[in-house]
């Protein structure tokens, strides 16, 4: 069902990344690539014209906001659905992520399969 | 009748001047006393003695016309003595005693001629008129056992004082001259009297004056007892066996005052009721007093009863039951007001009466002359003993006197009455003002210690207001400050007196956090000015006067009296250092969740997965999930270790056990502890060694070294070397780790001992830490008052260095 659409993961922690992929492909049936970083992230959006992004937003150098106003920036990268995946969740935090134009918001830790359904929705 | 006898001229010359010896020697005997008795004794002895006859003698008349006889020279062979005896009146008839005294009349008797010679002193005569006597004359005469009398009278001031008598047994003619020179001595007699008497009033008159003296001196020294005492004084200069003094009150408040001494009558029943009053209170007194009393031209009115009898009957009632038989009583007057009565008692004496018969004027023998003069013994007892002149006198100065002496003592007493009752209200006026200076006192020490809490509060406040570290400023109704303290000043970088009585709002609070001006009656302060509520600010802005803001957080709290609202008091604080605290905690918080949300990611996806029937547990993705549910979990474990072993660190819940440890051991058993990781990583570790001791927490010490080393090797590439070593500076130990790894951006060498602050932030997981390691580091070391930093160069390593104190 959804075996032609694409997810890049960008996320700069190892184990996130290599979970969520494995979850994603056994749960969603999803083409999963993954980034880790927010420069490499770019780099491979552009290059892979994911389907959906689900971009981590606390990273090194380049962080999760700086990164999607880079694809916001790109024409190319600007029409992917983004989804932000963050551990911060105080309140004011969530009230400046809101701010951006993204598909969706997930705080960590996520369900497997709640994240799943979510991208779903947002892939339509 | 004639003179018959002529004697010759020598013998009359002889005789001339024998009488005239005789008439010298006898006035100069007179005049040789003032002694009434010696005078007459010395005239009757003289007298005979010239006349050479049996008996002369001194006849003194009384008031009453009888007569005693006072002295007397007598042959007692011839003639019996009369000294003494008194004779009646009658003897000598009052038609005679005033021929003696308007003629001064001399009479010679001659019994055995039957004759009697008269002649006329006061006219002068010097012839000797003879005439029959009269036969009762001369039967008085022989029964006496006279045969010749010679008669002179002696007057004295125009008084027949008595008669000089000579008496012979025998039948003798005195001649003219002896006559004139009888009468001589008579004169001489006379003038003696008049002189005694003149020394005898001289002598009544000082014994007065000295009474007076005495009493006066008593009475005018005011006193009651002293007014006693005037009184015993005058009853004894008036020979009174009592007396009294009765004041009249004189008003309705005083009673009468009665002083008695001796003698006293008895109280008069007044009426029925068998209440007694003094005599002086009893109406009979009255009618006593106005009926005898001398009041013409007189000061003070006297009154006697010579003889109680003569009272009225209540009055001699009273006086009965005593010895009292005569009184003198003195109505005391003074400025026409009588003031009381002096009374003076005296009892009866014994009167004992020689006469020379018994007298007995209803025996018609008395027509006849008396043919004995056998004496008889009159006695008459408890007779009353008359007042004088001079004692009436007496009386009335003294009593003069005691009417001064009570008006004054009445006007002392008035005084001190009024003295008692100006004292008495001085006394209450001043216990009043006493009280009234007790409360006002106590009133001005509540006061003092009123002002002194005021301005102990006072100065408490202001200490409190200087002493805030908040600022304070009053605002008044129209939003001028009224006052301001120090830190509100200080935070606002005004001088006080810049805002005194300045608007606040166009000073301070003009503008929001955003720029935006709004007016002072959108203003919560005036708000508060208005309603009187209490308005608390939380996020509002405050200008400085360089125009730089704070945030502030501010009360605005009315300031009510009884009239309602005077003003606001405003506390206001600046919050930029708690806001950057909020922040700091928040970004803690932020990054903490962060770190623990990040592992749990991993692991809760892997055993959500793992959970369901979407993967099969023996592929090797299960597998893999496994592993990477395990590391995460050991992540998170480490990461909340660390957390709480900083925390307890920081806040000192961890006691730092120190005791004396050899840094070389320290430093040795560290390195043994990360050999294997050394050898893991394929890095070298070299050591030197300080032997030396240090007071330190051994395991913290070594939980330190351990750390450096780690990170150190963690950051080394393969086939480097990690060195530990140690060397003392001054009185500190300074230990140092070197790596030649990547080395440390300039801008991290400050923040990389702060909290999740690695360089970078994969780090953690790559390298397995938790972020946590050097601000753990940092406080150990802080904790045993050393210092830690971090000296490095991009791409040739790190050198980490911590100090200790040797001491400890």
């Amino acid at each position: 069902m959804n075996m032609n659409k694409k997810i890049l993961i960008i996320d700069d922690d190892d184990d996130i990344r290599e979970a969520t992929q494995i979850c994603l492909e056994l749960v969603g049936d999803w083409n999963i690539s993954t980034a880790s970083s927010g420069k490499e992230g770019l780099v491979e959006a552009i290059a892979q014209q994911p389907d959906l992004i689900l971009l981590d937003v606390m990273m090194p150098d380049m962080d999760g906001l700086e990164t999607f106003t880079e694809l916001q920036a790109n024409s190319v990268t600007r029409p992917i659905p983004v989804i932000l995946l963050t551990a911060k969740a105080q309140p004011a935090e969530l009230r400046q992520f809101t701010q951006l134009e993204v598909s969706d918001i997930i705080t960590k830790p996520y369900d497997p399969f709640d994240l799943s359904d979510r991208i779903a929705k947002v892939l339509g | 009748m004639k003179d018959n006898k002529i004697t010759g001229d020598r013998t009359k010359n002889k005789e001339l001047d024998s009488w005239g010896r005789l008439l010298h020697r006898t006035i100069d005997r007179i005049r040789q006393s003032l002694e009434l008795s010696v005078i007459l004794s010395a005239t009757v002895a003289e007298v005979r003695a010239f006349l050479n006859t049996d008996r002369v003698k001194i006849y003194q008349f009384d008031e009453d016309g009888s007569g005693e006889v006072v002295a007397e020279s007598v042959n007692l062979d011839k003639l019996p003595s009369l000294l003494g005896q008194h004779f009646p009146a009658e003897d000598i008839p009052e038609s005679m005693r005033e021929l003696y005294l308007q003629e001064r009349q001399r009479t010679i008797v001659n019994i055995a001629s039957r004759q009697i010679g008269m002649s006329s002193s006061a006219k002068k005569e010097t012839d000797i008129e003879f005439r029959p006597v009269d036969p009762c004359h001369a039967e008085y005469l022989i029964a006496m056992g006279t045969q010749s009398s010679l008669v002179v009278p002696i007057l004295d001031n125009h008084h027949l004082w008595g008669l000089l008598v000579s008496h012979h047994s025998l039948p003798r003619i005195v001649t003219k001259q002896e006559l004139e020179i009888v009468q001589l001595v008579a004169d001489q007699t006379s003038i003696a009297i008049a002189q005694s008497n003149l020394l005898e009033s001289t002598r009544t008159q000082a014994q007065q004056e000295a009474s007076i003296n005495r009493v006066g001196k008593s009475l005018h020294s005011m006193t009651e007892i002293e007014l006693q005492q005037a009184l015993q004084q005058t009853v004894t200069a008036l020979q009174g066996s009592g007396g009294r003094v009765y004041i009249i009150p004189q008003n309705a408040d005083s009673t009468a005052q009665l002083y008695v001494s001796g003698e006293q009558p008895v109280s008069i029943p007044e009426t029925a009721d068998r209440t007694t009053i003094p005599i002086e209170e009893h109406p009979d007194w009255q009618t006593w007093l106005e009926n005898t009393a001398q009041t013409h031209r007189v000061i003070q009115p006297w009154a006697i009863a010579n003889e109680i009898n003569s009272l009225p009957p209540n009055l001699e009632l009273a006086f009965k039951p005593s010895q009292i038989k005569s009184i003198l009583t003195i109505q005391l007057v003074y400025r026409q007001k009588t003031l009381g009565y002096l009374s003076i008692f005296r009892q009866g004496i014994d009167v004992e009466t020689i006469w020379a018969k018994r007298p007995d004027r209803d025996d018609p023998r008395n027509l006849f002359p008396r043919r004995s003069f056998e004496t008889w013994r009159e006695l008459q007892q408890n007779k009353a003993r008359p007042w004088t002149d001079s004692e009436i006198e007496l009386a009335q100065t003294l009593g003069s006197h005691f009417a001064i002496a009570i008006d004054r003592y009445q006007l002392y007493q008035q005084v001190h009455n009024l003295n008692l009752s100006l004292e008495r209200r001085v006394q209450e006026r001043t216990a009043q003002l006493q009280e009234t200076n007790q409360k006002l006192v106590k009133e001005i020490s509540d006061r003092l210690k009123t002002r002194a809490s005021l301005e102990r509060l006072s100065h408490q406040n202001e200490l409190i207001l200087n002493s805030a570290g908040e600022g304070i400023y009053g605002l008044d109704m129209t939003g001028k400050t009224t006052f301001v303290n120090p830190a509100a000043a200080e935070i606002l970088g005004y001088e006080i007196n810049e805002l005194q009585s300045q608007p606040m709002h166009e000073i301070v609070n003009h503008s929001t956090a955003e720029g935006v001006v709004y007016s002072w009656q959108d203003n919560p302060i005036y708000q508060t000015l208005q309603t009187g509520e209490v308005n608390y600010i939380s996020h509002e802005i405050f200008w400085r006067k360089d125009r730089s803001s704070f945030p502030v957080e501010y009360v605005s709290t009315p300031i009510k009296e009884k009239a309602g609202i005077v003003g606001a008091v405003v506390i206001f604080k600046d919050i930029t250092e708690r806001q950057i605290i909020d922040r700091m905690k928040d970004e803690f918080i932020s990054v903490v969740s962060h770190e623990l949300r990040t592992p749990l990611t991993s692991i809760r996806s892997s055993i959500t997965l793992l959970s369901s029937d979407r993967v099969d547990p023996q592929s090797s993705k299960s597998q893999r999930l496994l592993e990477i549910a395990l590391d995460n979990s050991n992540r998170l474990v480490r990461l909340i270790n660390d957390i709480l072993d900083l925390e307890r660190i920081k806040s000192g819940k961890v006691t730092m056990v120190k005791a004396s440890y050899n840094a070389s051991n320290i430093m040795t058993d560290t390195v043994e502890i990360v050999h294997s990781m050394a050898d893991k990583a394929q890095t070298d570790i070299t050591v030197k060694p300080l032997s030396l001791q240090i007071w330190v927490d051994r395991d913290r010490i070594i939980q330190t070294l351990t750390n450096l080393l780690s990170n150190a090797i963690k950051f080394s590439p393969p086939n480097t070397t990690v060195s530990l070593e140690a060397h003392l500076q001054g009185d500190e130990v300074v230990f140092q780790v070197k790596d030649r790894g990547r080395g440390i951006p300039p801008e991290h060498l400050e923040t990389i001992f702060d909290r999740f602050q690695q360089v970078d932030a994969s780090d953690s997981r790559d390298r397995g830490g938790t972020g946590l390691g050097l601000a753990i580091c940092r406080s150990i070391v802080q904790q045993h008052g050393g210092q830690i930093w971090v000296e490095s160069t991009l791409g040739q390593g790190s050198t980490f260095y911590f100090t200790l104190p040797v001491s400890g």
